[in-house]
């Protein structure tokens, strides 16, 4: 009699066992598979995004050269314009994400005109200055050195690629949301994922 | 007799899960590699369309001057003297563009600029574009152009005779191969596989050009 009793106490101290086991691996497991799965769904979104951000920034660059203010501009184009013509493009992809236009400043809060207007070099930079989640639409121009008279035994342009057309930069760089949880994304703080897309072209210019 | 069936019953757990965590990391891992190759190629996609058509950003007929180079990207630096000037733009266009990402890419090198070749039909073989002379021959992006020299010599590009047949049109290609290599990433553990990326693009001439 007693050691059935016994027996049956063992068994339940056995199925007890058994099922806090089964109960540790759970929760071992459990946020092991939701990492790797909210991981690999942030790849496939980080992806998507990128692709979107690609070929954005791709029609920016073509709308940018040939988006001048004048046919011999050498000032680069409103970056508020540029992010426009974009903006619906990437706002469709970036849910979560704010873009925003990059430029200089004038005294009313608008875009100045500025012709040695600067990208952000790194994610990090915008979001410094606008906040998490954020990516900005940066316009700059590179322009060629101006032609002077060459010296002698050179031949005329000169210095070298002084007459060449202005180079554009669109670039668009910031945090874009993410889904994986703070403190182990491989974003700067969690939650967010560095990107930096950039296209470059000559503008489009007629001769004077 | 309870003990060992105990530490059986662990060790059965731990095998379990040194079985399928490597899988599951395994599998992640192939997973974020596809992405990334995914978004290499569109990058570069966009880099050659871009770089075909910024060609037509410089005069037709405009060749680069003595001493010129392009492109300062990435420690590139190729000599396009006596090259159109368009060739040049093409090529500062792609290495500007194609920024990220470089220290994955093993670029596969071919002739900068050259010129001729044709879509032709069984009647009229293609020929073969030849480089342009002095052309670099290291450059990770090709592109087929024509032009006109200085001396008035008309150098004809590939003409592409599945638009506006039979004549054809004649339209600038640009080019770009590349591997895609992991090896020094953290997804080196559990990525195997150098996948190839290629881009080609062709930019029709505006019409003005035509």
């Amino acid at each position: 009699m007693g050691g059935e009793f016994e027996g049956v106490v063992r068994l339940r101290r056995t199925s007890h066992a058994r099922g806090g086991q089964a109960l540790l691996e759970f929760a071992v497991v459990l946020p092991l598979f939701l990492l790797c799965l909210i991981g690999a769904l942030d790849a496939g979104l980080w992806a998507v995004q990128t692709s979107a951000e690609v070929s954005a920034v791709q029609q920016a660059a073509m709308i940018a050269s040939s988006a001048g203010s004048s046919p011999v501009s050498e000032t680069a184009p409103d970056a508020r314009v540029v992010a426009a013509a974009i903006s619906g493009r990437l706002r469709s992809a970036l849910f979560g994400t704010a873009i925003e236009s990059w430029c200089a400043t004038d005294a009313s809060g608008d875009c100045a005109p500025d012709t040695t207007q600067q990208c952000p070099s790194t994610p990090a930079q915008v979001q410094a200055a606008d906040g998490p989640r954020v990516v900005v639409v940066c316009v700059s121009e590179a322009d060629p050195p101006a032609c002077t008279k060459p010296p002698p035994g050179q031949s005329a342009p000169w210095p070298i690629g002084c007459d060449d057309s202005p180079m554009i930069t669109v670039r668009v760089i910031g945090f874009v949301a993410s889904l994986v949880p703070p403190g182990f994304g491989p974003g700067a703080r969690g939650f967010e994922l560095p990107t930096d897309i950039s296209a470059t072209t000559h503008t489009l210019r007629f001769a004077p | 007799m309870r003990r060992s069936r105990r530490r059986g019953d662990d060790a059965q757990a731990v095998l379990e899960t040194a079985l399928v965590i490597p899988i599951l990391l395994f599998l992640v891992c192939n997973f974020i590699a596809l992405m990334v190759q995914v978004t290499v190629q569109e990058q570069l996609n966009s880099a050659t369309a871009l770089a075909a058509q910024s060609r037509f950003q410089a005069p037709e007929s405009a060749v680069d001057a003595p001493g010129t180079r392009c492109c300062g990207v990435h420690g590139v630096m190729l000599i396009t003297a006596g090259l159109p000037t368009g060739c040049r733009y093409a090529a500062e266009t792609f290495y500007g563009t194609m920024t990220t990402y470089v220290g994955l890419l093993h670029w596969d090198t071919a002739t900068l600029c050259t010129s001729g070749g044709d879509s032709g039909n069984a009647g009229n073989p293609p020929r073969q574009p030849v480089s342009y002379a002095g052309s670099p021959t290291d450059a990770e992006v090709s592109c087929d152009i024509g032009s006109i020299t200085a001396a008035g010599i008309v150098v004809p590009g590939y003409v592409d005779r599945s638009l506006n047949p039979p004549s054809g049109l004649e339209v600038v290609t640009c080019s770009a191969s590349a591997s895609l290599d992991f090896a020094n990433t953290p997804l080196a553990w559990g990525v195997f596989w150098t996948p190839t990326i290629h881009a080609q693009a062709e930019a029709l001439p505006p019409p003005f050009r035509q």
